[in-house]
């Protein structure tokens, strides 16, 4: 089962934790964006392998953007 | 009231591995920061003569006093880094917290006699002041352990005088009395001058058999009038005077026992003195363990150990309070307050120890779309938009009105900045939060979780609200100013730089500023530093958060001066609907 990854708020990636083909588990940081001065860390919502990445580091995104697969 | 206490809404969840294995290295910075403030406590502690040279002396220390005096597990220590003044000994010279005698909350302080026999040094009246104004917010006894040799000469001009000066401490003796608090003290050694006043100014004096107080001690006693100078002669002349005054110093058991009668009882040893103190703390006024209790004492249903997991070390990244909280509290149990309004705001009534305590704190995080309703901006957690200080302002009233103690938990950028942040009356509803907390009789404490900032530092709790806010605390993670370092830079140099541009001279000079006072803001708002200059009252390992949550809460229901019966309260009502 495919998941996507969606962009809690707008805002600015500021680092990437995870690459195509890696396994994360549930909880495990995938991505981290930046708003507001703040840093919200983005979780992988289930275990699986990151199948497709959709940002870079310095990309901007929008609320609810694809951020990244994970096939659990 | 059982169905609205016995079982409230379970809040929180168990911690996943993925996170705990995510926050090693912030939960290491964390302890790093414990350790260093851990090893600063060891410092404070053997300052001055060793423990061994005091005990041949035929004494005790104040900590073996402590010890002794104070139920075993019960004891909470305050300011023990607070040394505003910059003493070179690390310490006010006073110890103090908050501990149980005989099973009743008391505020106990003392003299650490290892350090110049306890004297008065620059920083200690406030120090003694906060040990005061902490008997008087939790309305419980101030025990003190006196023994006291005045002033420390050379340094007057830092603490003689003044409004809040070494003589401050006997007008709150006499407040606190005024107010029915008594002020027990225990007596010992040579307590000249300062020490007379010390030990005169409580409510109950118990004497060691070799204590004496004075109005002044043999070095006052055997002066004479100013002649412009010292010779061989005059000091020859004092040297016989003090050896006389040695055999007898003024105001010893015979004088202020036998005579005055002012010391109610003289004890032989040591410990007697102290066992004095517990017979007294035992007739004390205090409400029974049950009397209060709305539910069966109960921890949280999550380990203390998580909170380094939860709480990130990195003063940037968002978390859930929400776990934080379910940490601290009964059961990880609540009644929440309008959840759905004010969403940076979390407010509600919690149990510690099976009492009712209201608690707020600033939830971190995106704050979803439409939100604050009045901007054309994302609202973030952290920060105080119009919705969180109304709600803030109608729970600290209710809890006012329904005799709630509030626990404070701060992690705030400030309040809401820009015109329409103005339009929604964001600086009327800060202030009326203030109003709201002054009329209120409850007492408060406050955990800085994280960030305290700009004027949500005073608005939520803190310690300006000194008529309330019984102590606060730290933890590794604190910073506390009134604005982050990198913004203060901008608003102190961009218009400096712009200049230099304009005038084709290099910003490197300019940017060195600026990189000097981020880094100036980094030393001086760290939790080292704030314990130092006491704008928190002691930095706590985040598992003993509970313990202090608890001392709190035994406290401030051990002798009430107000209550509401559970029946009569409006908050569970309002929550429940």
């Amino acid at each position: 089962m495919a998941e996507d990854v969606l962009a809690p708020l707008a805002g600015k990636v500021l680092s990437v934790a995870v690459s195509v083909g890696d396994t994360v588990e549930e909880d495990d940081e995938v991505l981290v964006l930046e708003a507001m001065k703040m840093e919200t860390v983005v979780y992988a919502p289930l275990d699986g392998e990151v199948t497709a990445l959709a940002v870079k580091v310095g990309d901007q995104v929008e609320e609810d953007d694809t951020l990244a697969t994970i096939n659990g | 009231m059982k169905p609205y206490f016995e079982r409230m809404d379970a809040f929180g969840k168990a911690l996943k591995p993925g996170r705990k294995k995510r926050t090693v290295a912030s939960a290491e910075a964390l302890q790093g920061v414990e350790a260093e403030i851990a090893e600063a406590t060891q410092a404070v502690e053997e300052a001055g003569f060793s423990t061994e040279k005091i005990n041949q002396r035929g004494w005790m220390t104040v900590y073996q006093r402590l010890e002794y005096l104070v139920d075993e597990g019960t004891w909470h220590p305050l300011h023990t880094l607070y040394n505003p003044e910059e003493n070179t000994k690390g310490t006010t010279n006073v110890v103090d917290g908050l501990g149980r005698i005989e099973g009743r909350w008391a505020v106990i302080i003392g003299f650490d006699n290892k350090v110049i026999a306890g004297a008065w040094l620059p920083g200690q009246s406030e120090n003694i002041l906060r040990a005061t104004d902490l008997a008087a917010r939790l309305n419980i006894p101030l025990v003190w352990l006196v023994n006291c040799s005045g002033a420390k000469l050379p340094e007057q001009e830092k603490f003689y005088a003044n409004r809040r000066g070494a003589g401050t401490p006997f007008f709150r003796h006499a407040e606190l009395e005024q107010a029915g608090i008594p002020v027990l003290a225990g007596i010992y050694g040579t307590n000249p001058a300062g020490g007379g006043y010390q030990s005169i100014s409580p409510t109950v004096l118990l004497a060691h058999k070799d204590a004496n107080m004075a109005v002044g001690g043999v070095g006052i006693v055997s002066g004479m009038a100013p002649k412009g100078g010292f010779d061989a002669a005059m000091v020859e002349d004092l040297i016989a005077k003090m050896k006389d005054f040695t055999a007898r110093p003024p105001g010893d058991v015979s004088t202020h026992h036998d005579g005055t009668g002012f010391f109610t009882r003289v004890y032989e040893e040591e410990t007697g003195v102290l066992d004095g103190l517990k017979e007294y703390m035992r007739a004390v006024p205090a409400y029974g363990e049950e009397f209060f209790r709305a539910a069966e004492a109960r921890p949280p249903a999550f380990p203390p150990e998580d909170l380094y997991h939860l709480l990130p070390a990195h003063q940037k990244e968002v978390y859930d309070f929400d776990e934080v909280l379910a940490r601290l509290v009964d059961g990880s149990e609540r009644l929440e307050f309008r959840p759905d309004y004010g969403p940076e705001v979390f407010a509600g009534v919690c149990k510690v120890d099976g009492r009712l305590v209201g608690c707020i704190g600033n939830r971190q995080g995106y704050l979803g779309k439409d939100y604050p309703e009045y901007g054309d901006y994302p609202g973030i957690g952290g920060k105080l938009y119009r919705q969180g200080l109304i709600k803030m302002n109608e729970f600290v009233t209710l809890c006012g009105r329904d005799r709630l103690p509030i626990v404070w938990f701060q992690d705030t950028s400030g309040i809401d900045v820009g015109e329409a942040a103005e339009r929604a009356e964001v600086l009327g509803l800060g202030q009326a939060v203030i109003y709201s907390i002054q009329q209120t009789g409850v007492p408060m404490m406050l955990v800085v979780l994280r960030k305290g900032t700009a004027a949500a530092h005073y608005v939520m709790g803190g310690p300006t609200a000194n008529r309330h806010n019984a102590f606060t605390l730290g933890t590794a993670a604190t910073r506390i100013e009134v604005m982050h370092g990198e913004t203060a830079a901008v608003a102190t140099y961009s218009r400096r730089a712009a200049k230099e541009q304009a005038a084709g001279r290099s910003l490197e000079p300019v940017i060195d500023k600026m990189n000097q006072l981020v880094e100036h803001y980094d030393q001086t708002s760290r939790p080292a530093y704030c314990a130092q200059h006491g704008f928190v009252d002691e930095v706590v390992p985040l598992p003993e958060l509970r313990r202090y949550l608890q001392a709190f809460t035994g406290a401030a229901y051990q002798h009430p001066a107000s209550i509401c019966p559970r029946h009569h309260m409006l908050l569970p009502r309002m929550i429940r609907g």
